[in-house]
């Protein structure tokens, strides 16, 4: 746990070094630009409660891609899950009215159906006809990205918007605020807390994971890998679904055209960074909203644009995914070091830049 | 004689402390088969891998006749005509035997392109010159084993090494291809090149090998010619205590049928029949061994009884209930099933020790889970897979390591602290006790035989002849598909066994 924080923060500095040296190329003053971007992000509570708020729907995509990738089913559909969990949650929200204690869970329930409808048709397409859900995923992203444009151009559209959107949701579906800190953060804590405990300390979970290395020996040992394999796309839909109704819920209350966009793609990233690990997954994903909501506050203070965030992000993916193995290996030889000079060995011949090349190719 | 490979007080620390290797120094000689012996876990691996390139010493020199050399990778060893076959196969399953062999040296026509007639071909002869009954053509992924370690074989013997480095070679090969193979070793011997000859059957060590090296947990004992030395001498120096090679077996009280297999046909779709009319019944209380050359169905019984394969005709009986069409699942809570292919049935290399020691009981075991089920149980998980570790004796850190990094050995024990302890009332035991040294397969007979004792019915498939006459009731002869006989072990010989094995006796 203490060498994997290490590992990801020596990533995350290199990676903001390399940042700055592109700033330095392009004439910003690097140290002008991260206070910008921080101060931004993190100064108040009332920025801090925007970071916090723009997180949840990173995090929530990225565990559904953590809990995918790390169980073995390839579900890239978070963006397209994320989109017809909105719309579900939308729908619910106009055309059904209850007191706020009931709304609120319906149209989370609701927006988790939507998000799962949808992975469980990649599910089904595989289970019937043998289709990689690695391939159908993605071209239920697209459909996806169709559909809710055409229902919010046509049979959703509010008459008096010139632009695609629908009507605001009923106000009893709005999550609460305490001043500006938004509860969809809460939501998306106990989920969080609850995607850990099935997969750390749960029968499924742990096959799940044995599962995701090495499905033959699962198999052999009696684990149920079809049914593993639907329980878990159906559960990474529903929280990239609940990723979008949250969404909604918090943020414009509304389907306005372009919602989410980046979101669940940021999502897949954020898995990838956190080598699907949950609680890493945690840490990334409101380390990239600190990012994104801090660069609207670089643009506005220093002329730096903010697209150099998305360089950014993508620079510490690199950095941090690439530099994992060789942060192990460095401490495996600081390790190796301290045994040997316990035992006295040869002290004066000691290499301790020794390597196991297991994985390597011959 | 001139020495070719000399290492020199090696040492090697795996971290976080496992001293694998503690100053060991020995000395490979040109033109001399020199067989490395010791238990599970004494180093002979990391040895072998050092010199190979694979891994790094962390202290000591490597000199190739006479001038010290440092290879950074197997490419370079192998350059320098230092080739290695592996414990564990690292072939590509997608790819055909010949694409095995030629890969990385392939010869190639105008713009690098593969001549695949010409590779194929070359392959072909080799496969013929050595008699190993392969198909060149074969998918790695469809073949056994055993088959793959030829595969493993002749891609040195393709690439012409002079210094060939075999680890358990034999542990995989048929009885009637040891033979064969130790031909070719003694050929390639005469020819000035050396062999280091990695086993734990010291039978073979001592009939193959002209000096042998014992380590004993990471310290070598010493080297002694083999003349000198006897299967008895050679155990006590690996194991550091006497050990009993008689037969422990008494005769068996058997009961009801537990398990009974009829009329069991299989046959690969277009292809021969590969199964026919397979008829096995083990009664409780009873072991009884399949004997066969590899490649004779045994590989289709055994994922035929597992739900891997679904027969033609027949059925599945287990204590009266049908199980033919059974999930994996079910079956698994009448079998216990160690797989022969240790790496990708047997168990799941990177995940922790203790996840692999509770694969099957947290599904068959209430103790192991709590909330009806949903919830796993860490402390008796800990509870347990240390339970396991100390009744077979497995050398690891923790439990909480990943498995791969356990020597071969103990990962095969820990697969079998696992399935003899699931307490089904049928066991599928395939090749049990490969990679294991003298002492464990010691213990592990006497455990096995203890289960029998205690009404178990065990099927038992060995390519270890004498392992099935140690341990088997009734022997089964398995010969192209077909069971060609049914010998009580008292009333038959293992000459018998062999001769039915290939000849498939009167038929
Ligand atoms: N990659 C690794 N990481 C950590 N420990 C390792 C690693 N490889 C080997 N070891 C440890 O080093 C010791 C020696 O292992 P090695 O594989 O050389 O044994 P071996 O003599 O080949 O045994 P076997 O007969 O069981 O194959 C063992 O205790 C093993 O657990
Ligand atoms: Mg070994």
């Amino acid at each position: 746990m203490k060498r994997n924080l290490f590992v990801n923060l020596a990533g995350i500095l290199i990676a903001m070094l390399l940042g700055a040296i592109v700033m330095l190329i392009q004439g910003y003053n690097p140290v002008e630009t991260y206070s910008a971007l921080f101060g931004y992000s993190l100064a108040n509570f009332y920025s801090f409660s925007t970071t916090l708020r723009n997180a949840v729907p990173l995090i929530l995509t990225g565990l559904s891609a953590s809990v995918a990738f790390a169980s073995g089913p390839v579900n890239l559909g978070q963006p397209g899950q994320l989109l017809i969990g909105a719309i579900f949650c939308v729908i619910g929200g106009l055309y059904v009215d209850l007191p706020p204690y009931l709304m609120i869970p319906f149209l989370l329930l609701l927006s988790m159906i939507g998000g799962a409808v949808w992975s469980g048709i990649a599910a089904l397409l595989k289970k019937f006809f043998r289709m990689d859900e690695f391939i159908t995923t993605l071209m239920l992203n697209m459909i996806a990205d169709y559909l809710t444009y055409w229902a919010i151009t046509y049979p959703l559209f509010e008459p008096r918007a010139n632009h695609p959107q629908t009507p605001l949701i009923t106000k009893n579906g709005f999550m609460p605020k305490w001043g500006n800190f938004n509860t969809n953060v809460i939501v998306m804590l106990i989920v969080f807390f609850v995607i850990w405990f099935i997969l750390n300390r749960t029968t499924a979970g742990y096959e799940w994971r044995i599962s995701g290395k090495n499905s033959l020996f699962a198999r052999i040992g009696g684990v149920k890998i079809e049914k593993n394999y639907l329980a878990v796309m159906l559960l990474t839909g529903a929280l990239a679904g609940l990723a979008g109704g949250l969404v909604i819920m918090s943020g414009p209350h509304r389907f306005i055209k372009g919602l989410g966009a980046n979101y669940a793609w940021d999502g897949i990233m954020i898995a990838m960074v956190a080598n699907n690990g949950i609680p890493a997954t945690l840490l990334y994903g409101l380390f990239f909203s600190i990012l994104q909501t801090g660069s609207l506050g670089m643009e506005l203070i220093t002329a730096v644009p903010s697209e150099l965030i998305t360089v950014l992000q993508a620079v510490i993916v690199l950095v941090v995914v690439a530099s994992r193995g060789y942060f192990e290996l460095m401490i495996a030889k600081i390790a190796t070091r301290r045994k040997l000079k316990d035992r006295d060995i040869y002290p004066q011949l000691i290499n301790e830049n020794a390597i196991d090349r297991e994985d390597a190719n011959q | 004689m001139t020495d070719v490979i000399t290492m020199d007080h090696i040492v090697k620390v795996f971290p976080p402390n496992v001293v694998a290797l503690n100053n060991v120094s020995v000395t490979f000689r040109e033109g001399e088969i020199h067989a490395v012996v010791g238990e599970n876990g004494a180093g002979k691996t990391t040895l072998m891998k050092i010199l190979y390139g694979m891994q790094e010493a962390n202290s000591g020199k490597i000199f190739l006749k006479g001038s010290q050399v440092h290879f950074n990778k197997p490419g370079e060893a192998i350059s320098s005509g230092i080739g290695m076959v592996h414990q564990e196969i690292l072939l590509i399953p997608e790819y055909s035997v010949w694409e095995n062999v030629i890969l990385g040296v392939e010869p190639t026509g105008y713009f690098g392109k593969i001549d695949q007639q010409k590779s194929r071909q070359k392959v072909k002869q080799q496969i013929d010159e050595f008699q190993f009954h392969l198909d060149p053509d074969a998918r790695v992924e469809e073949i056994s084993v055993a088959a793959r370690q030829k595969v493993e074989i002749l891609k040195l013997l393709y690439r012409n090494v002079s210094f060939l480095i075999l680890d358990e070679p034999t542990s995989v090969l048929t009885p009637q291809e040891i033979p064969q193979l130790f031909d070719e070793l003694r050929r390639m011997r005469d020819n000035g090149r050396t062999i280091v000859y990695i086993s734990h059957h010291l039978e073979e060590v001592l009939e193959l090998s002209d000096r042998i090296t014992v380590l004993r947990k990471g310290s070598k004992i010493d080297t002694i010619e083999s003349s000198a030395a006897t299967k008895k001498s050679l155990a006590q120096m690996m194991v550091g205590r006497e050990v009993i090679f008689e037969s422990i077996r008494k005769t068996a009280r058997t009961g009801n049928i537990v398990f009974d297999m009829s009329g069991l046909d299989y046959s690969f779709p277009q292809k021969r029949p590969i199964l026919q009319n397979i008829q096995i019944q083990v009664r409780e209380g009873e072991i009884v061994g399949i004997a066969g050359v590899e490649g004779n169905g045994q590989l289709e019984v055994v994922r035929i009884i597992m739900g891997l394969l679904k027969p033609d005709h027949g059925k599945i009986e287990i204590q009266g209930k049908d199980f033919t069409h059974a999930s994996i699942l079910e079956r698994r809570e009448k079998i216990s099933f160690v797989s022969q292919d240790r790496a990708n049935m047997g168990s799941c290399l990177n995940a922790t020790i203790s996840e692999n020691i509770i694969m099957t009981h947290h599904r068959l075991n209430k103790r192991f889970s709590k909330w009806n089920g949903i919830v796993l149980n860490k402390s008796q998980i800990r509870i347990f897979s240390e339970e396991v570790r100390k009744s077979f004796d497995i050398q690891m850190d923790s439990t909480e390591a990943e498995i791969k990094s356990l020597s071969g050995g103990n990962q095969q024990k820990t697969i079998l602290g696992r399935e003899l302890s699931l307490d089904t009332p049928f066991l599928l035991l395939d090749q049990p006790t490969r990679g294991l040294d003298v002492g464990s397969i010691e213990y592990v007979h006497e455990h096995i035989l203890q289960m029998r004792d205690d009404a178990h019915a065990i099927l038992l498939l060995s390519a270890d002849l004498e392992e099935l006459f140690r341990l088997s009731d009734r022997i089964l002869v398995l010969h192209r598909g077909k069971i060609v006989a049914n010998l009580k072990t008292e009333q038959t010989s293992i000459e018998e066994v062999g001769y039915l094995m290939l000849e498939g006796g009167a038929q």
